[in-house]
Order: C-alpha cells, then sequence, then structure tokens
C-alpha cells in the first residue's frame, strides 16, 4: 500500500511552487504595466519635429542700418549692426515668452508682465529670470548673414563682416 | 379582436417593455419607477428634505452638471465644422460665426457655458466646504471633487487654444510658459504638452484631443465615481438628522446608509443601529425631487440661451506668433495666477497652485473632527471657516485684479478709465 506523504511537507512542497508562480506572475504583470507606461510615455514625446528650422539667412549686411535695429517678427529676433560689428538678439522674453519692444533708450521692455532689459538684453527689472539669449552669426555661401539659435553667445560678441 | 384594439394592445404591451413601472401614481410606483429606470436610479426613492432646500445646496453641483451636458452637446455639434490645423482652424471659427446655420448661438454657448461651469464648480466647492460636507463619510468624495475642478479648468483652457486667435494663442504661449518653470521635469512638461518647442499645429492637435477625447472621458469618469459616492452617502445633513457616524465606518467600514437595501446589507450586525432617521420624514424623490431638477435644468438652459443671444463669444484676429497683444493675458480663472507670476513665475506658476491642490486634497484628512456638519457656517468649525473664506477672498481678489485693472506692461489701470 502506498503511503501517502506527509500533509507537511506536501503544503510545503504546494506553497513554495504557488509562491513561485504568484511572485512570478506579480512581477511580469508588474514589469508589463511599467513597461506599457514607460513606452506610452515615450510615445507622447515626438521624434521629428515640424517647426520652423534654428539656423537661416536673414538678409545681406547691408539690409542692416547701422546704429539702429532691424526686428525680425518672423524669426523673433532683432539684429543690430553697429561700429564693432553685427549681432543678433532673441525678441522672446525669459518670463513668459511675449515679444519684447525696443525701446527709445536703448533697452528692451516686456508688455505681458513688465520685464525690463537693458541694451545688451540683461535683467534689470523682473520678473524675467534670465538675460535676453544672444545667437550666433555667420555668412552663407551667398553673403547672407545666418542666425543660428542653437548657438548662444556672450554679449560681448560682435561679428565682423 | 379588432384591428385598432390589436395594435393599441401592441403598442401599450411595447411601451410596457421599455418603461416597466408606466406613470406611476402611487408612492409604491414611484418607487418601483426610480428603481427600474437606468436613468433615474442614479437617484434614491426617497430623499431628505435638507438636500431639498435651495439655500442648502443652492444646486450647485447639479448646475455644474449640467453646464457639462450643455458643453458635450454643443462641443459635439461645433466638432462637425472644426478643423484642428493652423490653417484652417481660424477659418472654422469664422464659419462658424457668419456661415453655419445657429452656428454663433452654438458658439456662445459653449464659451459662455464653460466659463460658468469654471463658476459653478468653484462655488460648489465652496457650499461644500462651508457646510461641512468634506467630513467622513465623504472624505474621498472632497477628493474626486478636487480633482473634477482641475479637470474643468484643464478643459476650459485646452479648449482656449482652438480658435486659433490672438486672445488663443497668447494665452496659451503665457500658460504653456508657466509649466516650463515646475522645477526638473518643467521642460518636458512643455514639450509635452506642446508636441514640440512652438505652439503650431503638434499643439493645436495635442490640445484638441485633450479637450475633445482625454479630458472628457476622464471627467465622465469622475463625476460617475462622484455621484455614485453621492448616492451612497446621501447629502451631509445636520446632527441629528445625519447617520450616527460609528467607529466601524471611520475605520472604513461599511457606512451607515439610508437606503433600504443599504439597511439589508447590514441587517446582520444587529449591534449596529443602522436606522438613520424616521423614514416618514423622508420624502419621495418621485416627483419632489425630480421636478425640481428638471425646473434646474430648464432655469440653466434658457439662462444659457438668453446670455448667447445676447453677448457673443470672443473672436481676435488670427492668430500672430510675431506681434505680441498688451497686455498678454492668460484665460480669466488664471489671471491671479497670473498676478502672482507677474511677481515670481516659480511661486505664481508652480509653487502657489502646487501647493493650493496640495492643501485642498489634505483638506478632510486635517480637519478630521465630524462636528459642524449640514450646516452653513457652523460655530464649531469657525476656525476652517476663516481659513478657507480668507483663501476663496484672495483668489477672488486677485483674479479681479488680474482680469480688471491690469493694463498695457501689466501695469495698475483703472477699469472705469476705459
Amino acid at each position: 500500500m502506498k503511503t501517502p506523504k506527509p500533509p507537511e511537507a506536501g503544503a510545503s512542497k504546494e506553497s513554495t511552487r504557488r509562491r513561485f508562480l504568484l511572485t512570478t506572475g506579480t512581477t511580469t504583470v508588474v514589469a508589463g504595466v511599467v513597461g506599457f507606461l514607460g513606452a506610452t510615455a515615450r510615445f507622447l514625446f515626438p521624434n521629428v519635429l515640424y517647426e520652423p528650422p534654428s539656423r537661416f539667412p536673414v538678409g545681406g549686411p547691408d539690409d542692416f542700418p547701422t546704429g539702429s535695429p532691424t526686428f525680425l517678427p518672423n524669426q523673433r529676433l532683432f539684429v543690430f549692426n553697429s561700429d564693432a560689428g553685427f549681432y543678433s538678439i532673441s525678441s522672446i522674453c525669459t518670463h513668459l515668452g511675449c515679444n519684447v519692444n525696443h525701446v527709445a533708450s536703448g533697452g528692451f521692455a516686456c508688455p505681458c508682465h513688465g520685464s525690463q532689459f537693458d541694451a545688451n538684453g540683461q535683467v534689470i527689472h523682473g520678473p524675467a529670470p534670465r538675460p535676453l539669449a544672444w545667437f550666433g552669426l555667420s555668412l552663407s555661401s551667398r553673403g547672407e548673414l545666418v542666425v543660428d539659435q542653437r548657438r548662444i553667445v556672450e554679449p560681448d560678441y560682435r561679428f565682423k563682416v | 379582436m379588432t384591428a385598432r384594439a390589436y395594435v393599441r394592445q401592441t403598442l401599450e404591451t411595447g411601451w410596457r417593455t421599455v418603461f416597466r413601472v408606466g406613470w406611476p401614481r402611487t408612492d409604491k410606483d414611484r418607487s418601483a419607477a426610480m428603481i427600474s429606470s437606468f436613468f433615474l436610479h442614479v437617484h434614491s426613492a426617497k430623499v431628505k428634505p435638507n438636500s431639498l432646500r435651495a439655500a442648502y445646496t443652492f444646486g450647485l453641483g447639479l448646475i455644474s452638471f449640467y453646464m457639462l451636458l450643455v458643453l458635450t452637446v454643443t462641443g459635439v455639434a461645433l466638432m462637425l465644422y472644426y478643423t484642428p490645423s493652423p490653417d484652417a482652424a481660424y477659418r472654422s471659427m469664422k464659419d462658424l460665426q457668419f456661415v453655419v446655420t445657429f452656428g454663433p448661438v452654438l458658439r456662445n454657448m459653449h464659451r459662455w457655458a464653460a466659463h460658468a461651469m469654471v463658476v459653478a464648480v468653484f462655488l460648489h466647492m465652496c457650499r461644500v466646504f462651508f457646510t461641512g460636507g468634506y467630513k467622513l463619510p465623504r472624505q474621498f468624495n472632497w477628493v474626486v471633487g478636487v480633482g473634477l475642478l482641475i479637470m474643468t479648468l484643464g478643459l476650459s483652457f485646452t479648449g482656449y487654444l482652438l480658435p486659433w486667435d490672438q486672445l488663443a494663442f497668447w494665452a496659451i504661449t503665457v500658460g504653456s510658459n508657466i509649466a516650463g518653470y515646475a522645477p526638473g521635469v518643467g521642460e518636458s512638461a512643455k514639450y509635452l504638452l506642446l508636441g514640440g518647442t512652438v505652439i503650431g499645429s503638434g499643439a493645436l492637435l495635442r490640445f484638441y484631443v485633450l479637450h475633445c477625447v482625454i479630458l472628457p472621458v476622464a471627467v465622465v469618469t469622475l463625476v460617475a465615481v462622484h455621484f455614485f459616492r453621492v448616492r451612497k452617502d446621501g447629502l451631509s445633513a445636520p446632527p441629528g438628522r445625519a447617520p450616527a457616524t460609528t467607529a466601524e465606518a471611520a475605520k472604513g467600514g461599511f457606512p451607515p446608509s439610508a437606503r433600504s437595501y443599504g439597511l439589508m446589507a447590514l441587517a446582520d450586525r444587529p449591534a449596529q443601529p443602522v436606522v438613520e432617521s424616521d423614514p416618514d420624514e423622508e420624502v419621495m424623490a418621485w416627483p419632489h425631487l425630480l421636478y425640481r431638477e428638471l425646473l434646474l435644468l430648464l432655469a440653466v438652459v434658457v439662462a444659457l440661451h438668453v446670455v448667447a443671444l445676447l453677448f457673443n463669444a470672443p473672436l481676435e484676429e488670427l492668430a500672430n506668433p510675431t506681434r505680441t497683444p498688451n497686455p498678454a493675458k492668460a484665460p480669466w480663472y488664471f489671471l491671479g495666477l497670473q498676478e502672482l507670476v507677474h511677481y515670481s513665475a516659480f511661486i505664481g506658476g508652480v509653487l502657489v497652485p502646487g501647493l493650493i491642490v496640495l492643501a485642498l486634497v489634505l483638506v478632510p484628512y486635517l480637519d478630521p473632527s465630524p462636528r459642524g456638519v449640514g450646516v452653513w457656517f457652523s460655530p464649531e468649525r469657525r476656525r476652517a471657516n476663516w481659513i478657507f473664506g480668507v483663501f476663496a477672498v484672495v483668489t477672488i481678489v486677485l483674479t479681479l485684479i488680474g482680469t480688471l485693472f491690469r493694463g498695457p506692461n501689466w501695469a495698475w489701470v483703472w477699469p472705469w478709465t476705459g
């Protein structure tokens, strides 16, 4: 006659197997859910942006009169032609993204929340947290000034043609 | 049987397959009508007189829900003529305004109902607070309500961009840049919201999907949970007319319920008194509650029609990313925050709203005392009422300042000086 196994041993074995299956199953489900959430989050970040280029020609050097700023509304920046050379300052307020206006005293003022900047785009009155961005310039093969919005430069930057 | 009698009998039988009780003429039938209808069963068969008093609730929760209904109906209608792309969106708005039959009325109703819903939800929250309605066992439903408030604002905000006019473009420019100030995740959050780095076709499509699909589904789900809990817990009532708060309920057990099948569910617990009040004090939901609800729906719909016929929803010129209007204002319900943003973008845009939401969610858990429920401005809750009252007044004052008293360059102006 076959002797039945002691109940403790069977229960323990079954409990181990059950625990193993439960752990494996739970881990798999959790990993699946986490993976799914991660994939969803990644999916929401577009890989290709159909946005205006960040590097673009703005015209020949002669198009910019010496001494006065030229506002390019479509590119949202100013181009200055000084004796020392050309430079370009962003018109996007660093506070909340409105277009700043060039004021007669030589600085900039934001119409949205009253931020004020000096002639170099440095903040002289809040709430803007950072100075206006300066963009690097270059000359294209066709002799046009090219603004590179990805190349941020210091306020002493001047581009000589 | 004559043909006429046959048709009559078939119609009657067919009618009964839809409305099983028919038009109820006795209280028993009225109860049966409420319980056997999918739509009416959101009500209990009998309700406490307290929840019918207009001066207790002012019907604010119901008004919020009616606004949601109107917004759904008018919103779906508007979708038939709207194209979510920067080239076509503004043209759609002009079509709605000048070409589509009843287009202006639908658009006006949608816009004004959206504003009214923000107001109604805010006032509803104030009502629930000042009557202590967030206390045991309704704590979680208050949290669901806070979620609904946030989603109402989210729906309104995402809808703001869709006309693609100057008002829309610059309000969303300001609003999405505020999101960029969140520490650590700000830039990613903004990139995610806009689907890129600028407000263009990607952003418009995302706002459209959020506005028409994701947020409405979320709101309807939360509203269902909100109503279900109200249905289970009943409306808050003054002491003596409310169920005694048991230790078991406080631990998260089955809460005492006024509903008859609630009694059955609890019948195996003889130690626990479950009868909250003499059922005779309650009144039949049909007709007392139903007629009031229908009357309020009628009033809301008529009022919205009148407003929509008298006042046109604003539509400025086509969105122009090169020209910032002066001043550029966020939607009015965010102008309190914009007023703070004027001082510091981080404090006004991230810190204060974050703390407000956190504080609102924690309200029922920070104030666990079960006293002072069911009456307006109970003296037993003087301190809580004062704190919330100051919060509400500050919110309103800051919103008024941002809306009426701020002009070009965000400088102070008096509204009457034009």
